[in-house]
């Protein structure tokens, strides 16, 4: 993931063009003063393990990966996969987590009681 | 109607899924019937680590572990459902992990295949539809072309011209976003009354659980595109999620064998919460 991370980082240049084609920030009031270039300055520090700054970890916390951002970037790079990695960064994937991310320890257990309701046992035995 | 088939597979259908086990039957009888042998797999023990994804070393723990139960099943081909899954599978799980199989969406393979599915859709379902259509997938996927094709090919489906495009790449994402869900259903909801449509189509299963919801205060059909195909197939089935979900008492609805079966304390402790939540509009 740092490798990925620091290679994309290194060919971003922070013009902000994926930022501006993000159909996320208009939903998000916090970024409503950030300009993108600083944005993704941020971004670009995050993912090379610095600290970014406020407005790239919001970002980075609200990408919920519409993917537009890819098609607009001018360097060609997959900046969809870039935002991704920022986003795992921010939420602690490397530890230090930047943003409170809840757990749903319920998870599998859920998963398992629908099973329960919704497939036969036999299909339980084979699907799951 | 299955018929020979020339493709043996692995249906991955995710994990949340196990919602809808009718989908899950109804996927791969579609599938057998287009030639395809497919065996069903998900739920945590063959989870892409997306759950798990803050904390890198478990989510990857995980992955590898499911390629490596895909690939010990030696079949030729992973069909996905669910769109994290399928990236997941692109961007983390097959790099690290060699498989030994080749992988597609559900969406491309009956795409691909749609002139032997055109002759089993036999009956009509009168619907003027609008398709619940997200940004994200599209790009790795044309899920948004894809699905509404195979839906024009039911008799009495008119697929509703839109440019409604939700953000993320599925429902459930957008709870990164303040008021996310609520705003991504109005969206919906507006492009269904300026289509003049009766029936949302939903693409993925994240989406479905929670647009179920709405026929709660709107005039409004949900299915699944899985669901329309398998009517114009004449296949039965029936969306009990949904009927729980919009039951005004979903351990009635539910029932009391099957509630037996599951357990009151397991209801209350794992179901209740999401199946008496609140339409998000």
């Amino acid at each position: 993931m740092r490798e990925h991370a620091a290679a994309l980082a290194g060919a971003c240049t922070a013009c902000g063009a994926c930022y501006r084609a993000c159909p996320t920030v208009a939903q998000v009031p916090a970024l409503a003063d950030a300009g993108a270039e600083t944005v993704m300055t941020g971004i670009r520090d995050l993912l090379q393990d610095g600290a970014g700054n406020a407005a790239a970890v919001t970002f980075a916390a609200a990408c919920c990966r519409s993917a537009q951002c890819t098609g607009a970037c001018p360097e060609k790079l997959d900046a969809a996969f870039m935002m991704r990695l920022a986003n795992l960064r921010v939420r602690g994937a490397l530890g230090d987590a930047r943003v409170a991310t809840k757990d749903d320890p319920g998870w599998s257990a859920r998963v398992k009681a629908f099973a329960r309701l919704t497939m036969t046992e036999e299909e339980q035995a084979k699907w799951l | 109607m299955a018929v020979n088939p020339d493709i043996s597979a692995t249906f991955w259908y995710g994990c949340n899924m196990a919602r809808h086990g009718e989908i899950v039957r109804l996927a791969t009888r579609i599938l057998a019937a287009v030639g395809v042998d497919a065996a069903p797999a998900g739920g945590p023990a063959y989870c892409c680590g997306s759950p798990q994804e803050k904390h890198a070393r478990i989510a990857a723990g995980m992955a590898e572990r499911t390629v490596e139960k895909f690939n010990a099943a030696g079949r030729d081909q992973l069909i996905t459902w669910c769109p994290s899954c399928h990236m997941n599978m692109d961007d983390f799980m097959a790099p690290v992990t060699e498989p030994a199989f080749e992988t597609q969406h559900i969406s491309q393979l009956l795409h691909a295949r749609q002139e032997r599915l055109r002759p089993l859709l036999t009956q009509t379902v009168t619907a003027r539809v609008l398709v619940h259509a997200h940004h994200g997938f599209n790009g790795r996927v044309p899920v948004n072309k894809d699905v509404p094709d195979l839906l024009r090919m039911i008799p009495g489906v008119v697929v509703v011209a839109s440019d409604m495009r939700v953000p993320a790449h599925m429902c459930s994402s957008l709870a990164s976003i303040p008021n996310g869900l609520a705003n991504a259903h109005r969206a919906t909801l507006d492009a269904m009354a300026a289509g003049g449509a009766d029936t949302l189509v939903t693409i993925f299963h994240s989406c479905h659980r929670e647009a179920v919801a709405l026929e709660q205060n709107h005039p409004i059909r949900v299915v699944n595109w899985i669901h329309l195909l398998a009517e114009s197939m004449g296949l039965a089935y029936a969306d009990d999620y949904k009927s729980w979900r919009n039951a005004e008492d979903p351990r009635a609805a539910i029932g009391p064998a099957r509630m037996d079966a599951l357990g009151e304390v397991t209801y209350a402790r794992l179901l209740e919460a999401e199946l008496t939540k609140k339409p998000a509009a």
